[in-house]
């Protein structure tokens, strides 16, 4: 277990890098790695320990994420770490299998921190939560049960299945989609009338949704001071009508993330701003690069894919390109790693329209 | 130039959107920018114009201003000659073309009070007795395509009637609608009856779904959703067709030659396939030479005939037309390339025509935004089968059992007869279907006062 300790100078916090080094350490030993890095390792054109330096060597591994639709989860753990208590967490599943990972103390110390930030934002807190959002397999759920018990709160949920809406869209069945979001709504509508809820958290496509029903707009205008919203991303005029038309007496915060990386919560606004919203990954954890098509990083103020890695003691999750692209913001105060603004998705590749018609 | 700013104009008003989308011309070049609407200014809008809609007709000296304005005067600093100009570089629409349109909703707002009276049954019934035609609903919403400016007067017959319209404008042509709004405005119209809301797709369809009334323009895949809706009528592909049934004189091919190619064949009434009794190849063969002779300079010319398209949809044309021409003879100019490039960067594509001994041949039926003609063999065996599904079915034949059938079905909307072009009209003719009955409903309004009617 000498690579879980750490020897440096009291005061002196451990610096990505050399957290980097002392994890690959921990993650390619025979005696601590899992059994899936132990299996990749022999498949490396490198050597971890020696040819890794610091996060910017990091693109030398593959993504290897495609394996994680596959790969028994038993394979994923460190076989340093004893003990029972790993839960697994699915990614959306939007193309193709979901990607499976593992998870029992890394996502508890992010949580904490990140309820941390949302209470910069002078959230609701204590509070009543009501979490309208995907439940199952996803962690947005959990994530949000973790930030309501930090503060005190019960934890209200509705059964909401994602993928099941996500078949619906792809098969054009609009009005079976518009009635399993009126059945959404219908079970929070059922909370709100006679549950004391404060913090509503939920996703931009159901904010849309409670702002098209007048009535549900107003009960939740009525008795939420907080809207946490996660899952996709709003457009700037979009947010700004959430929140200057919508909900100007409530406080909205925005969580990026995702199931491999965890959760990036909006920072508090700063005079200067370019953007309504700007995301702060977990600089202990994470590391991520706003990156043009060949890989560079890309200046502060352009858009670029994501690219990340996760290094914990759970999880290494080295180079994994998202489909996301956000625009590279300069960090602020004591972050060190950048912020992210405008999430949007990578175009489709091969869209290609038919002409019909003259139209 | 300048970049021209196109932003949002909710219930009347002039907003800036923070999403922005470029807006390129024909030849790759920038045209200048967009104000998005995301879903939730549109949900705004419709919450506002609900709030304030009262269902009161607009008088027609309104919409006799508006018509004049949008014709003739600057709006937001848009003349008609720079009206013109957007819509050519932005739709690849041909001048002429654009002058036609606004001609056809000047004299559409003109006729509107006759079309609306010739389009409903009449209501005086006797003494105390009387049917009042009133809107069914208060909103309307006006999903637009980019192909024509001419649709958008379904939109202000809506108006006219007592709607609030909240209309998103094509992707492409963003200036027709959002011109006749201004001149809305500038006329006198209340502000809460117009929405101008140019965005993705999405917020067309929430608009549909949010109106009481709508109207969706498109291909297939854009109005497929809506094809057995009670409240959203569609204007899909056209495929209007001719049936050649008799010698093939210069007149005939003249006025085929007019039907397919007017307007640079981008209007949804332009034949994009012709039956014939005859020989297909022969037919085909006479109309191509005519095709051979449509010529047009670049497409902001004052006197181009022809429409262009960037470079994005001339491949995607490009693949399509090579698929189609499988098994098929196609009669251009040996060698010709069937999307010529321009020296400005925009492409034409090639008035097309192509035979078939086939009439199952998947080019059959299919219509494209340029002159394209299929020429296919029909026989009286056939039935009326193939001759349905049509905008409108031009009729050359003295066969009156074939008239009588053709004017019976019920997927044929318009039947034209002899050498008639397929978009004449009066007002009152249904273009496709009757959209007056579609916006109003009926109601009994009875003031007989205490006048005793036995029920015998």
């Amino acid at each position: 277990m000498d690579t879980m300790t750490t020897a440096l100078a009291p005061g002196r916090v451990e610096t990505f890098d050399e957290r980097l080094r002392r994890l690959l350490r921990w993650h390619f030993d025979p005696e601590t790695g899992s059994a899936f890095w132990l299996r990749q390792r022999r498949l490396l054109d490198f050597d971890p320990l020696r040819d890794i330096d610091g996060a910017a060597d990091l693109v030398r591994f593959p993504d290897l994420t495609e394996q994680l639709r596959h790969v028994p989860v038993g394979d994923l753990i460190p076989r340093g770490l004893t003990g029972t208590g790993f839960r697994v967490y699915e990614s959306g599943g939007t193309s193709g299998a979901p990607k499976r990972i593992i998870d029992r103390d890394y996502r508890r110390r992010l949580l904490s921190w990140a309820m941390q930030r949302l209470r910069a934002h002078h959230i609701a807190d204590p509070a009543h939560w009501l979490h309208l959002g995907p439940s199952g397999p996803h962690v947005f759920a959990y994530d949000c049960a973790r930030y309501a018990a930090l503060g005190n709160g019960m934890f209200h949920t509705v059964d909401f299945d994602p993928r099941w809406v996500k078949k619906l869209v792809a098969a054009g069945e609009s009005d079976m989609v518009k009635r399993y979001v009126r059945h959404l709504l219908d079970q929070a509508a059922e909370v709100l009338r006679s549950q004391p809820i404060k913090v509503l958290s939920t996703t931009p496509p159901l904010i849309e949704a409670i702002c098209a029903d007048p009535e549900l707009h107003a009960a939740v205008e009525r008795t939420v001071e907080t809207i946490i919203w996660a899952g996709t991303s709003f457009s700037p005029e979009s947010l700004r009508q959430v929140e200057e038309v919508f909900f100007p007496d409530t406080t909205l915060v925005g969580i990026y993330g995702n199931t491999l990386m965890g959760v990036a919560p909006q920072r508090p606004r700063r005079p200067g701003d370019r953007h309504l919203c700007v995301f702060e990954p977990y600089q202990e954890a994470v590391w991520i690069d706003v990156v043009d098509d060949r890989g560079a990083v890309v200046d502060y103020g352009q858009r670029g894919r994501v690219r990340l890695s996760l290094v914990s003691e759970e999880m290494f999750l080295p180079h994994v390109i998202e489909r996301d692209t956000a625009v590279r913001v300069e960090p602020v105060g004591d972050a060190t790693l950048d912020g992210l603004a405008e999430i949007g998705t990578v175009a489709e590749v091969g869209d290609v329209r038919v002409i019909e018609g003259v139209y | 130039m300048a970049g021209i700013v196109v932003e949002p104009i909710v219930c009347g008003r002039p907003v800036r959107s923070l999403d922005r989308a470029p807006l390129a011309d024909v030849r790759g070049d920038l045209l200048g920018e967009v104000g998005m609407v995301p879903r939730l200014m549109a949900v705004g809008a419709v919450t506002r114009a609900r709030r304030a809609a009262d269902g009161r007709p607009v008088g027609h000296e309104l919409l006799l201003r508006a018509a004049e304005l949008f014709a003739t005067a600057d709006l937001d600093g848009e003349t008609p000659d720079e009206y013109e100009r957007r819509v050519a570089l932005a739709a690849g629409l041909p001048r002429v073309t654009v002058r036609h349109a606004v001609a056809d909703i000047v004299r559409s707002l003109t006729h509107l009070p006759r079309t609306t009276r010739a389009e409903l049954p009449e209501s005086r019934l006797g003494d105390g007795y009387q049917t009042a035609w009133v809107p069914a609903g208060r909103l309307f919403a006006a999903v637009m395509a980019s192909n024509h400016p001419a649709p958008n007067d379904s939109w202000l017959h809506a108006l006219a009637l007592g709607y609030s319209v909240l209309v998103r404008p094509g992707t492409r042509e963003p200036f027709t609608a959002r011109r006749l709004t201004l001149a809305l405005l500038a006329a006198g119209l209340a502000e809460h009856r117009i929405s101008f809301l140019p965005g993705e797709r999405a917020v067309g369809e929430y608009l549909l779904e949010a109106a009481d009334r709508g109207i969706v323009y498109g291909g297939s895949d854009a109005v497929r959703r809506w094809a057995d809706s009670a409240t959203v009528t569609t204007r899909g592909p056209g495929r209007s067709r001719a049936l050649l049934d008799r010698p093939l004189t210069d007149d005939v091919l003249d006025h085929l030659t007019v039907s397919a190619a007017y307007d640079g064949g981008t209007r949804c009434n332009n034949i994009s396939l012709v039956l014939t009794t005859g020989e297909p190849r022969q037919v085909a063969a006479a109309l191509g030479a005519r095709f051979d002779a449509l010529a047009s300079p670049e497409v902001t010319a004052s006197d181009a005939t022809l429409p262009v398209v960037d470079a994005g949809r001339a491949e995607a044309l490009s693949r399509q037309l090579a698929g189609l021409t499988h098994g098929a003879t196609v009669h251009t100019a040996a060698g010709a390339d069937p999307l010529v490039r321009l020296p400005d960067g925009a492409y034409r594509p090639l008035p097309t025509v192509l035979s078939t001994d086939d009439p199952r041949h998947p080019a059959v039926g299919v219509e494209l935004p340029f002159p394209f003609v299929v020429v296919a063999p029909w026989r009286r065996a056939d039935g009326t089968a193939p001759l349905g599904g049509a905008l409108v079915l031009n009729l050359l034949t003295d066969d009156a059992d074939l008239r009588a059938d053709a004017v019976a079905d019920p997927s044929i909307r318009k039947v034209t007869c002899g050498l008639t072009l397929p978009w004449d009209s009066t007002p009152g003719i249904p273009h496709e279907g009757n959209l007056s009955l579609f916006l109003l409903q009926s109601k009994g309004v009875v003031s007989t006062g205490t006048r005793d009617h036995a029920l015998a």
